[in-house]
């Protein structure tokens, strides 16, 4: 490791209704690959954001290279040498692998574009990189893996001076990480500075130098990787002080019978082989990072989402399910984590929201009887105490909380007794928070059986009687709420380190 | 099909008016009575009229609003003209109609793109006591009261006049082999070209009868089912007519170009300026016409006329747009003025080369 | 399927079509196959054909041009008024259609690139636009271009020649290889055909990569809106009276066209090449099957099917590769 090539000083942001960052230290040395973990939403991309010139911070100092520096767009800090390979990657299909590294600035023979100066360029770049890429291939024609690749060239060839990989290995193959390892590798004998930001505790161990953690928003601390364990990580990454009590106990009565037994549900590469039961009563609490797999092992149970095996028991009687239409005549509803696409038509009023998917019983002949649609979406109004005018108010009007007991009261028309809650108070203040947890304890009470996901950690914990861990679309543990912890369920939440 | 019923009927009935010679006297009035009723008249008041004409395509028009604009002059009236973008919009010439006789004008003056769906803006015209002059076409099963005045070349004698002089010209050539005469009609649904187109036919095939010889039709249904006298399978004669699928010069060409390709033709006739055009275009390649086909066109206008001047047309049957558009203003001052009227058929007159620069017909040979 | 020159490239399959549809023509009625016959359907193709190679660029951004065809029509109107009231010269005529027609495209580019209008919505309204102003500026007449026996006249010969013998030679075919050569190569190996390719295949990627997309993206509209103002010219040569209301629906061909070439219907892929020959192929079925027979209507619905699996065969390649 070289000496300090960045310094970002107590950077701050802030934006409506969210510190984003809060006073946060980072450091990078030239020849060092420098790892940035958190959990979601903790800042790291944020943090990024702010140094690659997409946002401009509120407060605080970068240095680079010994100079004060601010950059306001991708552009000016490309120029400057600090290039970022995005989790999306930003290539133009249509084009070969050349065509796309030198794209906006092609080498020209008067008004004719120099292809063949461009690939061999390209060769010159990938044989540096010993990457094996046919130049002249159509981009969109190359794996996930090797398009990674071509977009990694191409921010060398930015003659970058720090490279920032934002989770580089999510869709890559074994064999294509290994590739990914030597170049870094590389990349870092050329004194180059590496971050890496990833959740993936194994491949911080074989590949980074240090580790920064940042928590909420704010920086936590560094440890060097090779001193450090990954309790020592998790530690830092969970490590908050919960003001509430988590829940102590299971309410569920040792004699509740399952209502809902999922066997080897397989769906792609989100869902393998998952196995879990629901009994009735029940808060089942779905843990784990995003991308984990679980909103799709929720779609597949639901029927949103083809599946390529896996039986469904529903109160010991074997269903089948291959379309919503079928989960819901089962009983099972399902409350979406995007809320206005998929679960509420938001200029509709609140009784045409919540007999949605009723309407034939609320039909006399061909028209609807809106006399008993008012009568029971305002039986449930006051049920939910959802906070309206009246009926008729248009969904958009209300807060987000309330629009959420708007869907939570649709799926409660259709006496459906399986509920499956995705994110449910996403996006909604602390008080509206509390009024769906007593609703939903409310609930549990009377018998329905909820699936609850959930990414905030607070949330299961204080919910949940049974935690499920799920870790890149496998199950990988299931907790009882006695023997719950932050750091129990993260490091399930997470790979174990090789 | 109602459309096709109804122009079969109304065909019919103009076959049957064409061969009773004394009924056809009675229907269409004499040019000099029609005229005639117009004598020393006035304008009540300064009127104001809408005309809606059946589009502004061809230069046809331009020579109707001009006898229009001396009509309103002399008569101390004014009118205001509209029309669709091509002659194919019908609805859209109904949507102008319809506005038209809404504003409650002196009078409405009409040429009808497609006769049958004007019907029913007539009739809110009659209970609007707003009196309409059908000009350029007729309007056959008008509602009763509607149209008060008809100012309208007698088309199927139009027709008829190319028959009679394209036959003139070709009759020696026929008789060893079958022979194919085409016609080229812009449309089947406005009469005036159903009326033209079939009174070639008609005129043709009675003339062939009278040598002894026969006709077979081919082509477009409307105006082979319509026919009179024609024969199925061989005959000495095979008339074929084409319709485009929309009212312009390129496709008429494309039709017009199937038919002088063809080994056995010997003669062309394209019933409207717009099939004529295209038929010119189409010898443009080709250049048999006043070579090893006879060409007979419609109208006038810079091409047609360059090309009767020059022998690739025979000659050509010019209406009287500017009288057309004359009388027109003329019926609709004196209908507004409370007069009753009889129609005003205009003449279709036949020119060439020899005599397209005599006084009598010159000034209808418009540009 | 990699766009690789593969004996099963589209542009290939298009150009066997074309091809077998001239012999099945010429075998059912042997008038097809007459020299005349040739001539006229060249005659027509050269209108259509350059609005095919205009409109590409629009379609491979993942756009389209709809005012095409109203547009060719309202810039022929300007000119032959031009001629006919004022007594212009042919050639300041000429360059005046032309230049109308580049106007009307940098008014659509700047409606689409800047405003961010769809290109169907902002076209649309050009198509209607232009077949109003054309009879504004006519006063509603239709407009005769001077005939080739004129002295005016000269520029029927830019497309085709009568030699001493009588034969006419179609020599607006040249121009139109020409053309094709020189947009293709601007296609593919300058920047601006690259930015076309890469505004159509991912614009966010292009912008990201700092070109200037909404320069190029209005720069793509005036080369149809060129090749719309020469269309015009050829209509003129060819049709010699221009009657205002007439055009709307031949950009439909020209699109078809490019899209039955290869051109991507989404955007991102196209040939220069595809396009010409997808242009001959509709103009084949326009001219062939009045001669075999069938009425302008079939030929309507034939030319659709066509299109539709046209379209179907360019969604199936997309999606074998996804």
């Amino acid at each position: 490791m070289g000496e300090v090539i960045l310094t970002m000083d107590s950077i701050d942001k802030t934006f409506p209704g969210v510190h984003a960052l809060d006073h946060v230290n980072f450091e990078l040395r030239r020849g060092e690959v420098h790892a940035l973990m958190g959990e979601n939403g903790a800042g790291k991309s944020t943090l990024m954001k702010v140094l690659t010139g997409i946002y401009t911070k509120d407060s605080g100092t970068i240095t680079f290279e010994g100079k004060e520096v601010e950059y306001h767009n991708t552009r000016e800090a490309q120029d400057a040498g600090i290039v970022i390979v995005h989790q999306e990657l930003n290539m133009v299909g249509d084009l070969t692998v050349a065509q796309n590294i030198f794209i906006g600035r092609e080498f020209r023979k008067g008004i004719m574009i120099d292809d063949r100066k461009m690939i061999r360029e390209s060769k010159k770049l990938f044989d540096e990189l010993h990457i094996d890429i046919d130049p002249r291939a159509r981009m969109s024609d190359l794996t996930v893996g090797k398009q990674q690749m071509c977009e990694i060239a191409k921010a060398i060839s930015h003659k970058a001076k720090i490279i920032i990989f934002d989770e580089p290995s999510a869709a890559l193959t074994e064999k294509e990480i290994e590739d990914l390892f030597t170049i870094i590798r590389g990349l870092r004998a050329q004194n180059l500075g590496i971050i890496y930001i990833s959740h993936r505790m194994d491949e911080i161990k074989v590949i980074t130098d240090r580790v920064t953690v940042m928590r909420d928003g704010t920086y936590v601390g560094t440890l060097i990787t090779n001193d450090c364990t990954k309790e020592d990580i998790i530690n830092m990454m969970v490590g908050r002080v919960i003001y509430e009590e988590p829940k102590t106990h299971s309410m569920v009565p040792d004699d509740a019978p399952v209502v809902l037994k999922v066997e080897h549900l397989n769906a792609g590469k989100m869902v393998q082989d998952v196995s879990f039961e629901l009994r009735k009563g029940e808060i089942l609490g779905f843990s784990g990072l995003m991308g984990a797999g679980r909103t799709e092992t929720a779609r597949a149970l639901f029927g949103a989402d083809p599946r390529q095996s896996g039986d469904i028991y529903i109160n010991g009687r074997k269903v089948t399910i291959n379309s919503p239409e079928d989960a819901v005549k089962n009983g099972i509803g399902y409350l979406s984590e995007d809320r206005k696409r998929f679960g509420i038509v938001v200029q509709k009023t609140i009784t045409e929201n919540s007999t949605l998917s009723t309407l034939k019983e609320y039909m006399a002949g061909l028209f609807i009887n809106k006399k008993a649609e008012k009568t029971v979406t305002e039986q449930y109004i006051r049920e939910l105490d959802t906070k309206t005018p009246g009926a008729d108010q248009l969904v958009v009007n209300l807060s987000g909380g309330n629009q959420q007991k708007v869907v939570i009261a649709k799926w409660l028309v259709r006496n459906c007794d399986i509920l499956i809650f995705d994110e449910p108070t996403r996006g909604i203040d602390v008080g509206a928070k509390n009024e769906i947890y007593k609703l939903m304890n409310r609930l549990a009470a009377e018998g329905k059986s909820i699936i609850m996901i959930s990414s905030e950690m607070t949330e299961i914990l204080r919910m949940s009687d049974r935690i499920i861990v799920m870790c890149e679309g496998k199950k990988t543990g299931e907790i009882p709420i006695e023997q719950a912890t932050q750091e129990a369920i993260m490091d399930k939440a997470t790979r174990d380190i090789g | 099909m109602k459309k096709k019923m109804l122009a079969i009927l109304m065909v019919a009935v103009l076959a049957a008016v064409a061969c009773v010679p004394a009924l056809a006297a009675e229907n269409l009035s004499d040019t000099t009575e029609g005229v005639a009723q117009f004598e020393g008249i006035t304008a009540n008041e300064a009127y104001d009229f809408q005309i809606v004409v059946k589009s502004f395509q061809s230069t046809y028009w331009q020579a109707a609003l001009k006898g229009m604009d001396q009509a309103a002059e002399e008569l101390g009236v004014t009118y205001s003209a509209q029309g669709p973008a091509s002659e194919s919009d019908i609805a859209d010439q109904v949507n102008m109609l319809n506005s038209a006789i809404n504003g409650a004008p002196a009078g409405v003056g009409l040429a009808a793109c497609d006769t049958s769906s004007v019907l029913e803006s007539l009739q809110a015209a009659v209970d609007a006591g707003v009196p309409i002059v059908a000009f350029d076409t007729g309007i056959a099963d008008a509602p009763e009261g509607s149209v008060v005045c008809t100012v309208v070349t007698d088309n199927t004698a139009a027709g008829e006049v190319a028959a009679v002089n394209l036959y003139e010209a070709v009759k020696d050539q026929i008789g060893d082999a079958p022979v194919r005469i085409g016609e080229i009609n812009q449309d089947n649904y406005a009469l005036n070209i159903q009326q033209r187109g079939l009174g070639f036919i008609n005129k043709l095939i009675e003339l062939a009868a009278a040598d002894g010889y026969t006709v077979a039709m081919e082509g477009n249904e409307f105006y082979v089912n319509a026919a009179e006298g024609a024969v199925e399978g061989d005959a000495d004669i095979i008339l074929e007519v084409r319709v485009p699928a929309q009212t312009t010069v390129d496709l008429c060409s494309t039709e017009a170009g199937t038919i002088l390709d063809k080994e056995d033709t010997i003669a062309v006739f394209g019933s409207n300026q717009t099939a004529a055009e295209g038929l010119l275009v189409a010898n443009d390649n080709r250049e048999v016409l006043g070579d090893t086909v006879v060409g007979v066109g419609f109208d006038a206008g810079t091409s047609i006329k360059a090309a009767v001047e020059d022998g690739t047309f025979l000659g050509a049957v010019t209406q009287s747009p500017l009288m057309m558009g004359y009388y027109c203003i003329y019926a609709l001052t004196a209908a507004a003025n409370g007069q009753e009227l009889i129609d005003v058929p205009t003449d279709g007159y036949w020119y060439n080369a020899e005599n397209m620069t005599d006084e009598s017909i010159a000034p209808n040979l418009y540009d | 399927m990699a766009k690789k020159k593969t004996i099963f490239s589209q542009e290939v399959i298009v150009a066997f079509v074309l091809i077998a549809l001239y012999l099945i023509f010429r075998t059912i009625s042997s008038d097809f196959g007459k020299y005349t016959t040739f001539l006229s359907m060249m005659d027509i193709s050269y209108y259509y054909v350059l609005m095919a190679i205009g409109v590409a660029f629009p379609l491979i951004t993942g756009g389209v041009d709809l005012s095409i065809g109203t547009g060719m029509i309202c810039y022929a109107l300007a000119g032959g008024f031009l001629i006919r009231n004022y007594n212009c010269p042919t050639g300041l005529a000429i360059l005046v259609s032309i230049m109308f027609g580049v106007v009307i495209g940098l008014f659509n580019g700047v409606l689409i690139s800047v405003l961010g209008l769809p290109p169907f919505l902002a076209t649309l309204c050009n198509c209607m636009i232009t077949r109003g102003l054309g009879s504004v500026v006519t006063g509603s007449f239709a407009v005769p271009w001077p005939t080739a026996k004129q002295a005016n006249g000269w520029f029927h010969a830019i497309f085709k020649i009568t030699t001493a013998d009588k034969t006419k030679i179609p020599l607006g075919l040249v121009w139109i290889f020409l053309l094709m050569l020189l947009m293709q190569f601007i296609l593919a190996h300058t920047r601006f055909g690259r930015y076309t390719i890469a505004i159509g295949s991912n614009k966010e990627a292009a912008v990201l990569s700092g070109i200037n997309v909404k320069f190029y993206h209005v720069m793509v509209y005036m080369v149809s809106g060129l090749f719309a103002g020469l269309a015009s010219i050829a209509y003129a040569a060819v049709i010699k009276t221009v009657q205002p209301g007439t055009g709307a629906g031949m950009e439909l061909d020209a699109i078809g066209g490019a899209i039955v070439g290869g051109v991507s219907a989404s955007g991102g892929y196209g040939t220069i090449y595809g396009t010409v020959i997808g242009a001959y192929v509709i103009i084949f079925l326009k001219q062939g099957l009045p001669y075999i027979g069938f009425n302008a209507n079939m030929q309507q619905i034939i030319t659709g099917l066509v299109l539709i699996g046209a379209v179907c065969i360019d969604i199936i390649k997309r999606k074998v590769i996804v």
